[in-house]
C-alpha cells in the first residue's frame, strides 16, 4: 500500500521535473505544482531529489550554474563582509566594532534587568527586544549590522526589516541571525537555546560551521559551542508556552515540578526548594504568575498533597 | 519612549519589506530559484548521497526509514530562499540528516541511549577515501551508459537534452515530434536516471554495512 502510494508520488514528481524541464511553464503549471506540493510536505524533498538526478552531471546545467545572478549580488556582498568581520566579533563585538566603523558605530549600549524585572525595549531600527528577568545584555547598532550580546538571561527578539544590516544575536559561542523576524535567545549552563516565534533565523557556532543550522517559525534548538544538543521542529504551541513570560506568566505544561521551582526560582528572590526528590519528578500543569511563587506553592500543596514549610521568609520548602 | 534616548541621527525607520529583502530569492521567481538549488544538490550533494546513507545506515534504522529522513533532509534544502551561503554542502547535509535521523530515533521508544550519544559525536570527515569515491560516486561514462540502454526513441531524446543541451522545442522540432512527445520521453529518461542513481546507492549501501561497530565509531 505504502510503497504503491510513493511509486506514484515518484512517478508524479518526475513528471514535474520533465514538464519543468520543458520550455512552456507556465503560470498555471506552477499552481499545479504548487498544489501538488501541498499535499504531503514530504514532496518538496522528493522533487528536489528527482530534479537533482536529472540535472547531476550535466555538463549543460553546471556551467550555467557558475554565472552568478544579477538579484543577488545586493545580498551576497554586505553578509561576506559580515562573514569576514564575524570571526572577530565572537572575541569582543563591542570592541572592535569601535575600531572597524568609528564614524557610524553607536557606542554599545548595556541593558541589564533585575532579578524579577521582565523589560521591554524598542531599538533605534525599530526592532522591539524583551528582556526576561536577570538578564544582561549589549547592544550595537552599526551600519552594517546590528549586533547583540547576550552574557546572560534571556530575550525575545521582534527584528525590523533589513536586509542589509543583519539582526545578529551572540550569546557565548553561538550566533543566531536573523533578517525580519521573532526569536527569544536563553543563555542557559548547558548551552544555548533559540525559540522561534516567526520567520526564520539561521544560527551556528563560532569555530564550527557544520554546526549551521536554519530554524523556522516553530522551531526550538538547543546547541552548545561544539553540539546541537536538541533540536524539535514545528512545535509552535511549545515555543509559545516557553515564551509566556512575555506575559509575566510560566506555563507549566506538563513539566517537572524541579523544572518549575527553577523556573520560579529565575524571577523571584523567595527561593523555592523541594526537599524530597521523588516528590520533583511530580509532572503539573498550569499558568501561574511568576512573582506569585507562595500561588503555585498553595497550587502545589493541594494538587499533589504535599505540606509546605514557609516559616522562612526567603524560602518556600515543598517537603 | 525611551527610544529617542538611543537613537541619535539614525533615519527614519522603513517599513515593510526593504528592496533587498524583496531580492531574497534572486531573479526569475520560484521556478528559478527551485532550479538554481537543485542545480546545486546535483553537483555538491548527489554524488555524494550514497555515502551520507552509509552514515545514516549505522544507525540501525531501516533503508525505509533512511529514504524519508533523505526525504525530509532534501525537504529542509527545498525550502531555502538560497544556498548561496552554504560553505560545506556535505557537511551541511550531513548535519541536517544527522538531526533528523536523532529526532527520529528519540521518538521510537526502542531507543538505545548509547546509539544516540554515539551519533551525537559523528562528524562526518572532510575527504572520501578513494575507495569510498568509487563505491559511491556514478561517474559520467555510468549515465552515459544508463542512456544507452534506454529504447531508441526515449535515448534520441534524453542525449540531446542532457548531453547536448539542446531544448524541448529544438529536440521536438529536429525529430518531428510534439513537445508533449518529447516531455514524454524525458519524462521516462528522468525515471531511468532516478532509478540508476537509486541502485547505486542501494549498493553501496549493501557493500559498505558489514562492517565491525567498532570500526564504524571512528567517524
Amino acid at each position: 500500500m505504502v510503497t504503491s502510494a510513493t511509486q506514484q508520488a515518484r512517478d508524479e514528481a518526475a513528471r514535474f521535473v520533465a514538464r519543468m524541464d520543458g520550455d512552456a511553464w507556465a503560470a498555471a503549471d506552477e499552481a499545479e505544482l504548487q498544489a501538488w506540493l501541498a499535499q504531503d510536505p514530504l514532496r518538496q524533498g522528493l522533487l528536489l531529489q528527482t530534479q537533482a538526478h536529472w540535472l547531476a552531471l550535466t555538463p549543460q546545467a553546471e556551467e550555467t550554474a557558475a554565472e552568478p545572478e544579477v538579484g543577488e549580488e545586493a545580498d551576497t556582498a554586505p553578509s561576506g563582509a559580515w562573514r569576514r568581520r564575524g570571526v572577530m566579533a565572537g572575541i569582543a563585538a563591542s570592541v572592535v566594532l569601535a575600531f572597524a566603523g568609528l564614524r557610524w558605530v553607536q557606542s554599545p549600549a548595556a541593558y541589564t534587568t533585575r532579578l524579577g524585572e521582565i523589560r521591554r525595549l524598542p531599538l533605534s531600527d525599530g526592532s522591539v527586544m524583551t528582556m526576561n528577568s536577570g538578564s544582561e545584555l549589549t547592544v550595537t547598532m552599526a551600519q552594517q549590522a546590528r549586533e547583540v550580546e547576550l552574557t546572560q538571561g534571556e530575550a525575545w527578539f521582534e527584528v525590523a526589516k533589513d536586509a542589509k544590516r543583519p539582526f545578529v544575536v551572540a550569546s557565548g559561542d553561538v550566533r543566531v541571525r536573523a533578517v525580519g523576524t521573532a526569536f527569544s535567545v536563553r543563555r542557559r549552563e548547558t548551552g544555548v537555546e533559540i525559540l522561534v516565534t516567526e520567520g526564520v533565523v539561521e544560527t551556528w557556532a563560532e569555530g564550527d560551521r557544520d554546526l549551521r543550522m536554519r530554524l523556522t517559525a516553530g522551531d526550538r534548538a538547543m546547541m552548545s559551542a561544539h553540539a546541537v544538543i536538541d533540536y524539535e521542529t514545528g512545535v509552535s504551541s511549545s515555543v509559545d508556552r516557553a515564551l509566556a513570560w512575555r506575559g509575566g506568566m510560566i506555563d507549566l505544561d506538563g513539566r517537572t515540578l524541579y523544572d518549575a521551582a527553577d523556573e520560579f526560582n529565575r524571577y523571584n528572590r523567595r527561593q523555592i526548594i523541594i526537599a524530597d526528590p521523588d516528590v520533583a519528578r511530580e509532572k503539573l500543569d498550569g499558568l501561574f504568575r511568576v512573582n506569585d511563587p507562595e500561588g503555585f506553592a498553595e497550587a502545589v500543596k493541594a494538587s499533589l498533597g504535599v505540606a509546605l514549610d514557609t516559616s522562612n521568609p526567603a524560602l518556600i520548602r515543598i517537603e | 519612549m525611551p527610544e529617542r534616548e538611543f537613537n541619535p541621527g539614525t533615519g527614519p525607520v522603513k517599513e515593510g519589506v526593504t528592496p533587498g529583502e524583496a531580492d531574497a530569492t534572486g531573479a526569475g521567481g520560484e521556478p528559478a530559484r527551485r532550479r538554481r538549488i537543485a542545480v546545486w544538490v546535483a553537483r555538491e550533494i548527489v554524488p555524494h548521497e550514497a555515502r551520507i546513507r552509509r552514515w545514516l545506515a549505522r544507525s540501525r534504522l531501516s533503508p525505509e526509514d533512511i529514504d524519508e529522513v533523505m526525504q525530509e533532509a532534501y525537504c529542509r534544502i527545498a525550502m531555502l530562499p538560497s544556498v548561496d551561503h552554504i560553505d560545506q554542502p556535505l557537511a551541511y547535509m550531513s548535519a541536517i540528516a544527522r538531526n533528523l535521523m536523532l529526532r527520529r530515533l528519540k521518538r521510537q521508544q526502542v531507543v538505545v541511549f548509547e546509539a544516540v550519544s554515539d551519533i551525537e559525536t559523528w562528524r562526518d570527515e572532510e575527504t572520501p577515501s578513494p575507495e569510498e569515491q568509487a563505491a559511491s560516486r556514478m561517474s559520467y561514462e555510468r549515465v552515459m551508459a544508463i542512456i544507452g540502454t534506454l529504447p531508441e526513441r526515449c535515448r534520441r531524446v534524453v542525449e540531446l537534452r542532457k548531453i547536448e543541451g539542446w531544448s524541448q522545442k529544438e529536440i521536438a522540432t529536429h525529430l518531428g515530434m510534439t513537445e508533449k512527445a518529447v516531455e514524454k520521453q524525458v519524462w521516462n529518461g528522468v525515471r531511468a536516471i532516478r532509478d540508476a542513481w537509486l541502485r547505486a546507492e542501494a549498493l553501496s549501501e549493501g557493500r559498505m554495512t558489514p562492517v565491525e561497530p567498532k570500526e564504524a565509531r571512528r567517524w
